[in-house]
Formats: structure tokens, sequence, C-alpha cells
């Protein structure tokens, strides 16, 4: 026996240090949302500035819960009556069992105290009573409304991640879109629900098909001056327009590789084709060939090696597939008029407006499609809407915003990207070409 | 004289004889005692007991299962991958008169012969299948199984208590898969369950996806393992969990469109 036990002690050490837990599991092909609750945070202090920061938390909060489109949000009003402030406060009972029979919770307290605000929020799974602490945070800032904002946006976009299978949430990322509103096209931006929107450019003249870098720090865009259609570039670093190559002809539509090239749409040979450039405007290569106007490329975002782009080749615009280097070309779409392609993060879909009838005697609205770059085969995102284009993906690939008609002006619209949960985000002027920051 | 002497007299033998007769039944009963109760109680503990590695050996390795023992209903609804057939209930054979008392030839007991190769027929399992009543984890039901793997079926070592400690994580897997799982060929109508088993890096990242067992059809298989080839993170591992990675098994149930 104890012989027995030294033989196998080093077996049973060793398996213990390798460290590694089974888990079992299994899945159909339908996902079920999580259901969530988000009780108001409760205020920790009695500072009279707690009542206003703590509804502006608590609204934002909820509402990028809501935009995320992975959680099934229990209405406040199935709530108990006595809602936690404290992890001890946690009533598991009357959370699990319906009427809210959520399976998680979220909740928190909010106090202001000498001018700052801090911020706790946990994450509990209320069906494991045992180990119920998925998250626990703590924030600290001045007690301003854009700093509350922030802080709910963080604690949203930490519950995302935990529970969506690690992709980061997009409450913090931005919306940079052409907006009419001043009397002239410039190019503004905006927090992704829709707040914060400030003007970007005051170029007085015409711009146009905003792209955000990679890494959120420069801006380019195509803008019309004395010598035509050139890209310019503002930087984020600087607060200022910086120097880009001018090329000649009429220069449209730039895009970015995931590593920092800008692909875009210039005619300087004599007809628009689509060309590459490094970050800094040199060593331009030519892709196509040919006389059909080439505009709007797009890079696949995961893997940098293709692009997809508009072309009328054929007569009316169409688009194409190419790799990197311009070959493999390949139309993807076989009928009407398809423009503005927009890749996926995931490198899996593009999503474009299409008019799949388009001509005399054919009334074609203009609506927004997702196709599998793979297959081929596409999906209908809207429906009976007006004018739907420039389609643009979130960085977490969960959503869809896109430039709508459907009010009788041309604003920016957001939908999860199977085409529910649309929402307005602009309502002043006219904004067009939304373009999703990367993160 | 003599012969008187040594019949009547208790002389030198009859002590050692009767020392003798006494320590063989001491001996005897020292045997039977020790089989029966001495070694009763040593023995208990040989091969388990409180020997960790035995216990987890012996039911995590999926023994070949005698089929008549397997129609036993297990703790669970799940019938398993394969059915048995019931078990073929047999009738005493007849006693076959001897038709002459000098014929030399033996009679081959021939019912007895037919009833045992139906019941080899009948009863041989695929190699690659489960057999009835053992199918898959039994613990997997439907629903998402939120539990520690432990024993059942496969290799799959001891469980531990990631399931039950973060069953979140366990169900954000479950969603992440699902919403990566795209469908196969619509005329694909009848399909088994197809188990992968995988490894998750500490950062999330699935790898080292096998197939544990097939579906059945081809294209279902890859469906599957090109879902895990698609995801790049399910999301960093609880820092909790000391472990360096998380072994997983995990069934894709084509019915449960």
């Amino acid at each position: 026996m104890k012989r027995c036990l030294y033989f196998f002690l080093p077996l049973v050490l060793l398996a213990s240090a390798v460290g590694q837990d089974w888990v079992r599991g299994g899945t159909g092909l339908a996902a079920e949302r999580i259901r969530l609750a988000a009780a108001d945070f409760k205020p920790s202090t009695s500072d009279p500035k707690n009542a206003d920061l703590s509804k502006t938390f608590n609204d934002v909060l909820w509402n990028d819960l809501d935009n995320a489109g992975i959680f099934d949000l229990v209405s406040k009003s199935f709530y108990p009556l006595q809602e936690p402030g404290q992890p001890s406060d946690v009533n598991f009972t009357a959370w699990n069992s319906p009427p809210p029979n959520t399976s998680m919770l979220a909740f928190g307290n909010l106090g202001v105290a000498s001018g700052k605000v801090t911020v706790q929020g946990w994450l509990y799974d209320v069906k494991s009573q045992a180990s119920p602490q998925v998250l626990g945070k703590q924030y600290t800032d001045t007690a301003t409304t854009d700093a509350v904002r922030v802080i709910a946006h963080r604690f949203a976009d930490e519950i995302i991640f935990r529970l969506g299978g690690g992709v980061t949430g997009i409450a913090e990322t931005k919306i940079y879109f052409v907006s009419e509103r001043t009397g002239h096209k410039e190019i503004w931006m905006m927090d992704y629900d829709g707040a914060n929107q400030q003007q970007v450019t005051h170029l007085g003249s015409i711009s146009l098909s905003p792209r955000i870098s990679p890494d959120g720090s420069r801006l380019a865009f195509s803008s019309i001056n004395k010598g035509g259609w050139e890209i310019l570039m503002y930087s984020f670093d600087l607060n200022r327009m910086v120097s880009f190559p001018r090329f000649g002809g009429m220069n449209l539509s730039p895009s970015w590789s995931p590593d920092g090239k800008i692909a875009f749409s210039s005619s300087r040979n004599g007809y628009p084709n689509i060309f590459v450039v490094d970050p800094s405007g040199g060593n331009s290569r030519r892709l196509t060939n040919d006389k059909g106007p080439d505009v709007s490329p797009t890079w696949n975002r995961k893997t940098g090696s293709q692009i997809a782009f508009v072309s009328g080749r054929t007569g009316l615009p169409q688009i194409y597939t190419m790799e990197a280097d311009g070959t493999n070309l390949t139309r993807v779409t076989d009928q009407g008029y398809a423009v503005s392609p927009n890749w996926s993060p995931s490198g899996q879909f593009l999503t474009f407006s299409w008019m799949r009838k388009y001509g005399p005697g054919e009334p074609g609205s203009n609506d927004i499609y997702l196709m599998d770059a793979a297959s081929k085969q596409w999906v209908q995102l809207t429906h009976d809407a007006g004018r739907n284009d420039f389609p643009c993906w979130s960085p977490d690939g969960r959503h869809i915003v896109f430039q709508s008609h459907r009010t009788g002006s041309d604003q920016i619209w957001t939908m999860l990207a199977d085409g529910s949960n649309v929402k307005q985000l602009t309502f002043k002027g006219s904004n067009t070409q939304p373009n999703w920051s990367w993160k | 004289m003599p012969y008187n002497d040594i019949d009547s007299e208790p002389g030198p033998l009859r002590r050692p004889l009767a020392v003798s007769f006494g320590l063989h039944l001491a001996f005897a009963l020292f045997v039977v005692l020790y089989a029966a109760f001495i070694h009763r109680v040593r023995g208990e503990s040989w091969g388990g007991g409180g020997d960790a590695m035995g216990a987890t050996l012996v039911s995590a390795i999926p023994l070949p299962a005698n089929p008549v023992q397997t129609t036993n209903v297990l703790a669970t609804e799940s019938k398993g991958l394969s059915k048995s057939e019931p078990t073929v209930q047999e009738k005493e054979p007849e006693a076959i008169p001897i038709p002459d008392k000098n014929a030399r030839t033996k009679v081959k007991p021939e019912p007895v012969k037919t009833s045992t190769q139906r019941k080899t027929e009948t009863v041989q399992p695929e190699s690659n299948q489960i057999p009835y009543g053992e199918g898959g984890p039994v613990s997997g039901p439907y629903t998402m199984s939120a539990a520690g793997g432990k024993g059942g079926f496969g290799f799959t070592g001891s469980g531990g208590d990631f399931g039950s400690r973060f069953p979140w994580y366990v169900q954000a897997m479950g969603r992440k898969i699902a919403e990566n799982w795209q469908s196969f060929d619509p005329r694909i109508t009848e399909a088994k369950r197809v188990y992968l088993t995988f490894d998750i890096a500490r950062d999330g990242h699935p790898s080292n996806v096998e197939i544990e067992q097939s579906s059945g059809v081809p294209a279902v298989d890859q469906s599957a393992i090109r879902t895990l080839q698609r995801i790049s993170t399910f999301g960093p591992l609880p820092s909790e969990y000391s472990g360096s990675r998380l072994s997983a098994e995990w069934y894709f149930d084509p019915d449960k469109k």
C-alpha cells in the first residue's frame, strides 16, 4: 500500500503541477442571449451632486449594455425593491428566480466626496451562489458628467468583454462622419451612441469619406481644393492637419490597412484606379489597370491581404475583390448597382449598399446587404426604409453604422449586424458617410 | 511384552503427537481466521479507497462494457449514440434423445450454438462507438453543462472545478461557439453530435482541436472544426484560475437548429 502510494505520488503531483481543468459543454446552432439585470447604482455619500451623476451613470450603463447586442436586459420594473449597493446586499433568490429571473446582475454604488467621484461596480453571477463574482471594479475621477460617462462606458466594456467571449466592447469607440450642418461638408466625430458630437475639420470646402487609422491617431479623407480632389490627413496627436503628398488627378476614398498602408482611388494616369501607398504617402503602387472607374477600396481588416472595391468596368458599379497585390480579381455581385463595400473585423463578411434591380421600370431601393466573402451568399439587412448607403462595421463585428434617408434627410444610424435594433444617432442637418473607429 | 509397552504406555510419542495435532489445529485456525477476517480488514484498501489516482483511473477509463449491463438506465436521459438491441431471451435447449446406444458420433448441441452466434452478432459494438447508455458525457445533457468534467467518457483525466467556479466562462464559450458556427449544407438532415476536444490558452486562444467522435457526416465535422479555427479567443481565462490552460470537450448538435 505504501509502496503503491510512493509509486503514484509523483504522478499525482505531476498532474496537479500541469494544472489544467476540464470543462464540458455543447452547442446547437442558435445562441441564446444572457439575461442581465443592471440595478441602479446607489449613492454612497450624501453629496448633493450624487443624484445628477448617478442618473447619467445609470442611463449610460444601461444604454451601453442594451446596445451591446448580446444581452437580454431585464426590465427594471421586475427588480426587487431592495436593490443592492454592496456585495453583502445581494439577495440571490430574489434575483435568480422570477420575476427578474436573471443570471447576471450588475450593481454598485457611486459617491461624490470633495470633487471626486468614486464608483464601485460588481458583476455577479446570481445563479452560482458559491462563487458569484465575475467582476469587481473601482473607478475614481473628477465629479463631472463627462467623467461619469467615461466610467460607465468602461464598466460596460468590462462586462461585455467578460461575458461576450473576449470581444472588447465598443462603448468607448468613436464614429467619424461628414456633416453639412455648418453650411460646408466638414468632418465631424461623435461617441458611438451619438453623444459628444464635435467638428474636426474647418476647411470651408467639401470634405468626404473620412477614414480613421487603425491606431486612431490620424484621419484620412478626400477634399476638394484648387488642385482638385486630394487625400488629406488630420492628426489627432497634434490636433491639426498634417501634410500628405498630392498626387494630381482625382484622388478619392482612402482606406487604411491593418498595418497602416493606405489604398485609394486615383486618376493620375487618366482613369480612376486603385493605388496603395505607405503611411507617409510614399512608395505608391498601382493595383488595377483598366478604364472602368475603380473606387472605394476597403481592406480585409483581419488579414490585410485582400482588398474589395467598386468598379464600373462592366457598366453599372459592382463589388470586386482582389489580393493586396492586385492579383486574383473576382467579381462578387452579379447584378444591379452595388457600392460602398466595407470588410468586417473578422475578415469574414462584406457589407455594402446594393440596388439589386436597377433601371427604368425597376423601382429599386438602396439597401444594406451582408455577404459572406468566401461563399458569396448574401443577406439583406434593411428593408423598405429609403436610401441606405455607406455601411461600416463596428470594431466588435456586432454592429453596422450606415447612412439612411428614411426620415426624409440623410442621417447616421446604427444596427446590429443582423439588421435588428436600428437606432438613429444624428438629427441635425445632413450627416453622411460614417466611419467607425478601429477600437 | 514390547508390544504392550508401545500400545498402552503413554510413552514418548504421545505428547509429541498431541502437540503436533494442536499446532496443526492452531495453524489451520489461523489460516481460516486470517483469510476470513484479518485479510479482509487489511485488504480493503487494496487498489482504491483513499488513493486518488487509482480511483480516477478506474472511473475514467472506458472499459468495454458488458452490453447486458449497459441496458441499465444511467442517471441521465441521454440515450447515448448507439443502441444495443434488447437481450434475446434464450430458451433452455431441449434435451435431445440419444437415438442409438451404440452410436459413437457425438450429437452437436446445435440450438445452443446458434444462440451464442446470434448473441455475439448483436452485441458486438462498432469499434468507434460508445455502448448504449454510455454515450457522450454522462453529465452532458442538451443544456449547457457547467459542471466540471469528471469521470465519464474518454481519456479526459481529472476534472477540476473550473466549470463550477466560473460557469459564466463556460456559458460565454457556448455563445461564442454558437455565434461562429455557420450552418452547413441544408440538405444534411440527419447527423449525430460531433465531439471535439481542444485546449484554451490563458489568453483564450483555442488550440489542439481534435475530433473525439465524428458525427458521421464529414461536412458537419468540418463545420465544427472550422468554427474553432474561426474563433481567435474566448476571452482570457479568469485571473483567479491558476492553471496554465483549460481543456474542453465540446459537442456540436446539428439537430438543434
